[in-house]
């Protein structure tokens, strides 16, 4: 068996998921009720029996930090398993990680102590279920230095991705990052394959081609710089994600906007949701504090709590209001004659009596007085909160309202 | 112009020497007893190479070679140790030469003059 080490890169700020991520990184970000947009990452290495693990954060860490030390300290440290986060500590250089090739090379010293035959580099941005361990048999059975793992895209996102040029052994002939006019795939003019941003490199191989892009003009970023760098001089495959994918739908979401954030949430109150989080042979583990369940109490006239096709996590009361095709985190209060409709309410909420709430994102700890609306006149809205192209309005951490 | 040396060595008795065979083969040499110092004569003087001791006191050579190419990525550095075993150091792969300490400097002076005519084409 080869040694792995996995390292998920943590350190996104997530600009255009603002204002979710104003005190938190990206990977902390509170995704479907209960979880964090780092959880399906982390669990797709503990399901794949990936047990050495490493999340590199940066900039605002602490949740993450706090979540990853809390909620995810369930492995066996005298068995040499760990998933830790290492905050960037400018040990090598005096500065940020300025790509995502520098974040792994300010970490040398890392992979110099773990000596693992391969690093497994993932993103903690991404919503996803992969069996990794089919991309490892892939990544051996080719003899490959470096294997990108590539999901098939519709050609016009092509400036949104990374694009792999691919051989009928799918090896990567080219790789082009963002293109307007993107390489297809062979016999599939209306397709891309697109990198997911998840690589596995045979160690010493990773280590000195890191140490040469340290030391060129470059943006030290993998898929600008070192993949390009790699092609033709290395073995470089691409794993077609269909292989290693769990939930056989081809599912795998950058939740980097506002308005993707909220349809990939909306996703999981549907009657059949692309993502199942009910498959028992795949769990997302999480963080739960010991909340009570969640309840729904008052059945009087016009006063009945209720809510249909929504997620209700611990702790919930819904008091005599009523909510529907919502995301309710845990602690969230709906008190009586208060509706809520297609939103999405993170933990600790409290939406008062005869509020309306509708296409709405609210963030943690976030007091609804009495009566008033939100999601219903949207210039209004606008005024005072974040209102995204598709109509979305979203409610900030920390408002007094 | 004559090309600037910075030789980076915490044994007096070395320094020197290195110093003076340098200069006889017409290089301009500074000179730094550690790597804190090599930081700062680095930024003062603008050497076009580093030679580069491993153990030293206050700031050793391997972390001082991070922090050099933190400054400037491109210089050439040459690490000189009289153990091999930093080799297996991850880091000493980012220096452009590992050579072993010896009486006799030839391997040395052949380095310097390879990676600074590199340097220029």
């Amino acid at each position: 068996m080869k040694k792995v080490l996995a390292m998920v890169l943590a350190g996104g700020r997530g600009e255009r998921l603002y204002p979710l991520t104003r005190d938190r990184a990206k990977p902390a970000v509170p995704f479907g009720g209960i979880y964090r947009i780092i959880d399906f990452t982390l669990s797709n290495c503990i399901n794949s029996d990936i047990r050495r693990v490493y999340a590199l954060t940066q900039y605002k860490s602490i949740s993450l930090h706090r979540h990853i030390q809390i909620g995810w300290n369930i492995l066996s440290g005298p068995l040499g398993e760990f998933i830790e986060a290492i905050p960037a500590q400018q040990r090598i250089d005096e500065h940020w990680y300025q790509g995502t090739a520098d974040a792994i090379f300010q970490n040398i010293y890392t992979l110099q102590q773990e000596k693992p035959d391969l690093v497994l580099i993932l993103s903690g941005d991404h919503i996803y279920k992969m069996d990794y361990r089919k991309m490892i048999a892939f990544h051996i059975e080719k003899a490959a230095d470096l294997t990108v793992a590539a999901i098939r895209m519709d050609r016009k996102l092509s400036r949104e991705f990374g694009v792999t040029e691919i051989d009928n052994d799918w090896r990567i002939i080219g790789f082009q990052e963002k293109p307007e006019v993107p390489k297809v795939i062979p016999g599939d003019s209306e397709g891309i394959l697109a990198s997911m941003g998840i690589y596995i490199f045979n160690m010493e191989l990773l280590v000195r081609r890191l140490i040469e892009d340290a030391r060129s003009d470059s943006t030290h970023d993998f898929g600008k710089d070192i993949i390009p760098m790699m092609i033709g001089k290395d073995q470089v495959f691409a794993f077609d994600f269909r292989h290693g994918d769990v939930g056989r739908m081809g599912y795998w979401r950058d939740v980097g906007t506002l308005d993707a954030y909220f349809e990939t949430n909306m996703d999981l109150v549907s009657v059949t949701p692309q993502l199942n989080l009910y498959d028992s042979q795949w769990p997302i583990f999480t963080y739960q504090p010991p909340y009570p369940p969640a309840k729904t109490v008052l059945i009087e006239e016009g006063r009945v709590g209720t809510a249909l096709n929504s997620i209700v996590s611990n702790g919930c009361i819904i008091s005599g209001g009523s909510v529907k095709g919502s995301i309710l985190s845990p602690r969230v209060m709906v008190h009586s004659y208060a509706e809520v409709e297609d939103s999405v309410l993170l933990e600790g909420v409290d939406v008062g009596r005869y509020a309306k709430i509708r296409r709405t994102i609210i963030d943690k700890d976030v007091q609804i007085p009495q009566g008033m609306k939100i999601g219903y006149d949207l210039d209004e809205d606008a005024k005072r909160f974040t209102v995204t192209g598709s109509g979305i309005v979203v409610v900030p951490k920390w408002i007094k309202l | 112009m004559k090309k600037k040396i910075l030789i980076v060595e915490d044994e007096e008795g070395l320094r020197l020497l290195y110093k003076e065979e340098l200069e006889t083969e017409g290089y301009e040499v500074l000179t730094a007893r550690n790597g804190k110092e090599a930081i700062k004569i680095l930024e003062e003087g603008k050497p076009d190479l580093v030679i580069l001791d491993i153990v030293m006191p206050v700031m050793n050579g391997m972390e001082a070679l991070g922090r050099i190419l933190g400054k400037d990525k491109k210089i050439p550095i040459i690490l000189n140790s009289s153990y091999p075993g930093y080799r297996q150091d991850f880091m000493s792969w980012a220096a452009d030469a590992y050579v072993m300490k010896s009486a006799d400097l030839e391997e040395l002076k052949n380095k310097v003059k390879e990676l600074l005519k590199k340097g220029k084409a």
